[in-house]
């Protein structure tokens, strides 16, 4: 049995979760409770406000708009694109900073810098390192030799979306990296050391040690970047705005629009409800193996 | 025990944070927001301006409350949605039909009608009738200029142009800008192009865009503003005209998309270009980008170039108080302080904006004798105005996709344009 | 024996170790070279054609700008306050949840792991509306503490999901021979549990700190005065309608980060502490 911070109240062992996971439910409930409903209450109000009091034509106008496919297959690709190269660099650099390598402190240092700025603000920069009349990615680029001419990363069609990757990958690998390198502290040395003894390749300590033992962390880093890559709004906005037309419009920005440019407070209601229940879809195999009893 | 120590800590830096939030004292005093806080001359003559008001009314206190020009929208519709709105803000006149829609602007006939009669005759028509809704005046206007050709005289001459003689129609305007996009100094590369505009979903797209739409004798929607009028062989005239600047007869700098008003200026200021569309802000900002081209001595302003008829866009702001204000005879007090006639004359004097008020920017020799403003002023009886409804963000930011789209590429300018008319017809049968 | 092609194998790999480092090294740092090297133009050689890596007539003039012309020593505090507590507050209670979730399998745990993250999947511009209406009703709409619980909801559930990975990693065997030698669940967790994943807290509370400091959406529509004005709203007022003051823009946010990089050096020692702490004496 434990006793409650030797107050002297006993409580049975098996009851302690309450104490534990009680104060970030009460939090959550209390704070996004009315929030929550209040929004997704809107997704069923009319648009024009006075011939029902609920509709579902919100929804329906979901299936006529236009632009919702193309937003929805953008987000996919950067999603995907994203978190899977946060994964790899991520692990990459983990690994080589676990490594035995002089300096470590300050490449780690390094690889940390980039999630520091604020993701607006990294857009703005980069937007303008983007430029092809004054910006400095190009003159970088054409005073080496690698371009002869300026590349327009933010407006040629086929470059638009990967620019924008590419900068969401400088600015949130760090955050996986630093997971997985906990991750990485946390697989005792002896095992990849009695391992070596019986001969064992790189490759072989590789996936049945490391992948074995970050699994559960690679779990965490892999369901957290991808809700929050879904959520990505201030990079892309500060970039392109959803441009050029709507090849970089992604969930995130097309709600802000509906939101706050066209006041269409319900559509976009709609469309996060939509945008929420994959979220919940995407993730429950996550949930699944999160909540494994081991 | 280390745990403790730190939970300690941080309840400690909680609880500081928040004493200081209750011993803030309540205050009774109007709450004033505009965008032009953030900006250094702005922020001095509106700071100005509050001295002068507060001598003329000891009894009020104005706290202001500056806002990113960016996030402005944002943050005054959440706050009022919540029924929290600053007592007087500043929006931009394109704002207003949502604003109205919503309800978040009061109703300023009352005031208007104890002023007596022939009160908003010193204004200009067009803008009294941008702030009325349902016919009422629901918003006061503020800053009017109009949109009109600034170009480099030095640039004409090098090129063998007159400076003296800016092109008027825009056929001529594309042969000058042919003439001035050249490789200057021989290396094989354009070094300057003929005309730097907005290609971006800037609010600044419709100010720049609009002489060329409604010169050519179209618009965007039919006069009831039920239909789209993009299906006129005018309008696929003018949209393929904008287009061909940028993709057949490149004209206009590479990456149009990404451009916004801000680079049209610095590439003024920088001599990549040789003209750009702007307005009464446009001589001191590219002369703080580049002093050393002495802007105000090599620029000059021309009336924007026509095909069939004269006609620019108009840049108005307005001022809306907030229905839940709980000071409403104060804060009509406080807006029709910074619309009088003799304020509106310190923000031109301060800041180069026109006023709405014809008794300023009709009459005033500071105006008049300006070599920008006196064009600027000229050409307000063209200035024309975009659909006011409020689906009108939405259909810009439609056919602005429409327009990226043809001008990198994507599609041909007839197919952008006629999905554009397609889809705003879509919007607006909702 | 086979030591020649190990030392070939050897040299190879880390010859390609530092050709990667030294490339990331690049992709990371070079928008900070050009940061630095625009923080110390005048706000006219900022906008050159073609752009200068190295300023021409170098000024300090932005850094003591954004002090003394923009208020950045209130915006500091601000964005230190809110940051610090967050990032304390959500990990503490990230952890407590964690732990929770990792050593108790009471019904409905499954489904209050699921809700933990769900509450993440609805969008910050539908809530941001409503939770202001909150705010204002209770008065501390335009407060620190507002924002700071604003920001906890949002930083919890990530917490609790990071560290109860990392709890989970901490063998039962260390809570279960405690608790023989008489240690409460509270003690297990203060004594044991936390110095163990010490490391996974790093990355905790950087997150918290980086996601309370790095927010714009919140911080503009949860304050209006001045004094409350946090560092990256400060920031996007460098965006104007005119101009984009990039000198100021630049120290600004170069400036803006120095929190968080304090912040890690103090937290990375912890970083290198493995399961040596605590262990399981076999």
């Amino acid at each position: 049995m434990g006793s409650l911070l030797n107050l002297g109240i006993r409580i049975k062992d098996r009851h302690m979760w309450v104490l534990f996971v009680g104060p970030g439910v009460l939090l959550l409930v209390l704070v996004l409770g009315f929030p929550a409903i209040t929004s997704l209450s809107y997704s069923i109000k009319p648009e024009q406000a006075g011939t029902v009091s609920y509709t579902l034509s919100n929804y329906g106008n979901l299936l006529k708009d236009p632009f919702l496919n193309r937003t929805f297959w953008n987000t996919a690709v950067f999603v995907f694109l994203s978190v899977a190269s946060h994964m790899v660099l991520g692990l990459a650099v983990a690994m080589v900073l676990n490594s035995a390598l002089p300096a470590k402190p300050l490449f780690r240092l390094i690889a940390l810098l980039p999630w520091v700025v604020p993701d607006v603000v990294a857009g703005i920069i980069w937007k303008w390192m983007y430029n092809p009349l004054y910006g400095a990615l190009n003159d970088l680029l054409l005073k080496i030799g690698f371009i002869s001419s300026p590349v327009e990363w933010l407006s040629n069609p086929h470059l638009a979306l990967f620019s924008v990757i590419l900068v969401n990958l400088w600015r949130g690998f760090p955050f996986v990296m630093l997971i997985l390198l906990a991750g990485l502290q946390a697989i005792p040395q002896h095992l990849y050391e009695a391992a070596a003894l019986d001969g064992a390749s790189k490759r072989q300590l590789f996936f049945h040690i490391t992948i074995p033992g970050l699994k559960k962390m690679i779990v965490v880093a892999l369901a957290l970047d991808i809700v929050w890559e879904v959520r990505r709004f201030g990079l892309i906005q500060a970039m392109t705005q959803g441009g050029p037309g709507i090849l970089t419009e992604v969930l995130s920005t097309y709600t802000y629009k509906q939101y706050f440019q066209f006041f269409r407070f319900e559509y976009a209601s709609a469309i996060s409800v939509v945008m929420t229940i994959v979220l919940l879809l995407i993730s429950l195999p996550y949930i699944w193996m999160i909540s494994q009893e081991e | 025990m280390r745990k403790i120590v730190a939970i300690g800590l941080c309840m400690a830096v909680l609880l500081v944070a928040f004493s200081f939030d209750l011993a803030r004292a309540a205050q009774v005093t109007l709450r004033f927001s505009d965008w032009h806080l953030t900006e250094d001359v702005w922020n001095k003559s509106l700071n100005e301006g509050m001295d002068i008001f507060h001598k003329r009314y000891p009894n009020i206190k104005v706290t202001l409350e500056p806002v990113s020009y960016g996030e402005k929208e944002t943050k005054y519709t959440v706050e009022s949605a919540a029924g929290r709105a600053p007592d007087v803000f500043h929006v931009h006149a394109f704002s207003l039909p949502m604003f109205f829609g919503k309800g978040f602007a009061k109703d300023l006939t009352p005031f208007i009608e104890k002023e007596g009669p022939g009160f908003l005759d010193a204004w200009y028509p067009l803008p009294i009738k941008l702030m009325k809704h349902n016919g009422k005046m629901h918003a006061m206007p503020g800053d009017y200029m109009t949109m009109v050709l600034f170009y480099n005289t030095q640039m004409f001459k090098d090129a063998g142009l007159d400076p003296n003689k800016p092109p008027k129609t825009w056929d001529e305007f594309l042969e000058y800008a042919k003439k001035l996009t050249r490789d200057t100094d021989g290396d094989g590369k354009l070094d300057q192009w003929g005309f730097g505009t907005v290609g971006a979903k800037d609010p600044g797209f419709t100010l720049r865009f609009g002489p060329f739409i409604w010169s050519f004798g179209a618009d965007y929607l039919t006069p009831d503003m039920k239909r789209s009028a993009l299906d006129s062989p005018e309008a696929t005239e003018a949209f393929k005209f904008f287009v061909e600047l940028c993709t057949k007869h490149k004209v206009i700098p590479p990456g149009l998309t990404a451009m916004g008003a801000h680079d049209a200026r610095t590439q003024l200021a920088q001599k990549k270009v040789a003209m750009i569309m702007g307005s009464g802000w446009t001589p001191p900002i590219v002369n703080k980008i580049n002093p050393d081209l002495n802007a105000f001595e090599v620029l000059k302003a021309a009336p924007a170039p026509m095909k069939r008829k004269q006609a620019t866009a108009i840049w108005l702001s307005s001022w809306v108080m907030s229905p839940n204000t709980k000071h409403p005879n104060e804060a009509w007090e406080l807006m029709k302080f910074i619309t009088s006639k003799e304020i509106e004359l310190k923000w031109f004097v301060d800041n180069r904006v026109t006023s709405s008020r014809k008794d300023v920017s009709g009459v005033a020799p500071e105006i008049l004798n300006d070599k920008f403003a006196s064009v600027m002023a000229s050409q307000l009886p063209y200035g024309k105005v975009e659909p006011q409804i409020k689906q009108w963000p939405e259909i810009i930011d439609t056919f602005t996709t429409s327009l990226q789209e043809a001008t990198v590429g994507m599609k041909t300018p007839e197919k952008a344009l006629a999905e554009a008319h397609e889809r705003i017809n879509a919007i607006l049968a909702r | 024996m086979k030591t020649g092609s190990i030392l070939q194998k050897n040299i190879l790999s880390k010859t390609v170790l530092w050709i990667f480092l030294i490339v990331i090294s690049v992709y990371c740092l070079v928008p900070f070279v050009w940061m630095l090297s625009t923080s110390f133009k005048t706000e006219a050689e900022a906008f050159r054609i073609p752009p200068t890596w190295m300023p021409l007539q170098p000024t300090g003039d932005s850094y003591i700008g954004i002090w003394v012309r923009k208020n950045f020593g209130i915006y500091f505090f601000n964005s230190t306050v809110i940051s610090l507590a967050t990032a304390l507050l959500s990990t503490f209670f990230g952890a407590l949840a964690g732990y929770g979730f990792s050593r108790f399998f009471f019904r409905g745990r499954r489904f209050l792991i699921g809700f933990f993250l769900a509450t993440q999947m609805l969008p910050g511009v539908l809530l941001v509306g409503p939770y202001f209406k909150i705010l204002s009703r209770v008065g501390l709409y335009d407060t620190r503490t507002g924002l700071v619980i604003a920001f906890l909801t949002i930083c919890l559930p990530f917490s609790t999901w990071m560290m109860k990975g990392f709890i989970d990693k901490v063998p039962v065997e260390l809570d279960q021979s405690a608790m023989v030698d008489g240690c409460s669940r509270m003690g297990i967790f203060f004594k044991i549990i936390l110095p163990v994943v010490a490391p996974g807290m790093v990355a905790t509370i950087l997150f918290a700190f980086l996601l309370a400091w790095g927010d714009l959406l919140w911080a503009l529509c949860l304050t209006s005065s001045e004094p409350m004005i946090t560092v990256t709203l400060g920031i996007a007022r460098t965006v104007g309608e005119f101009r984009i003051i990039w000198p100021m823009l630049m120290a600004g946010s170069l400036v803006g980060g120095m929190p968080a990089i304090i912040l890690y050096i103090f937290l990375q020692r912890l970083l290198v502490q493995g399961l040596t702490a605590g262990a399981v004496k076999e």
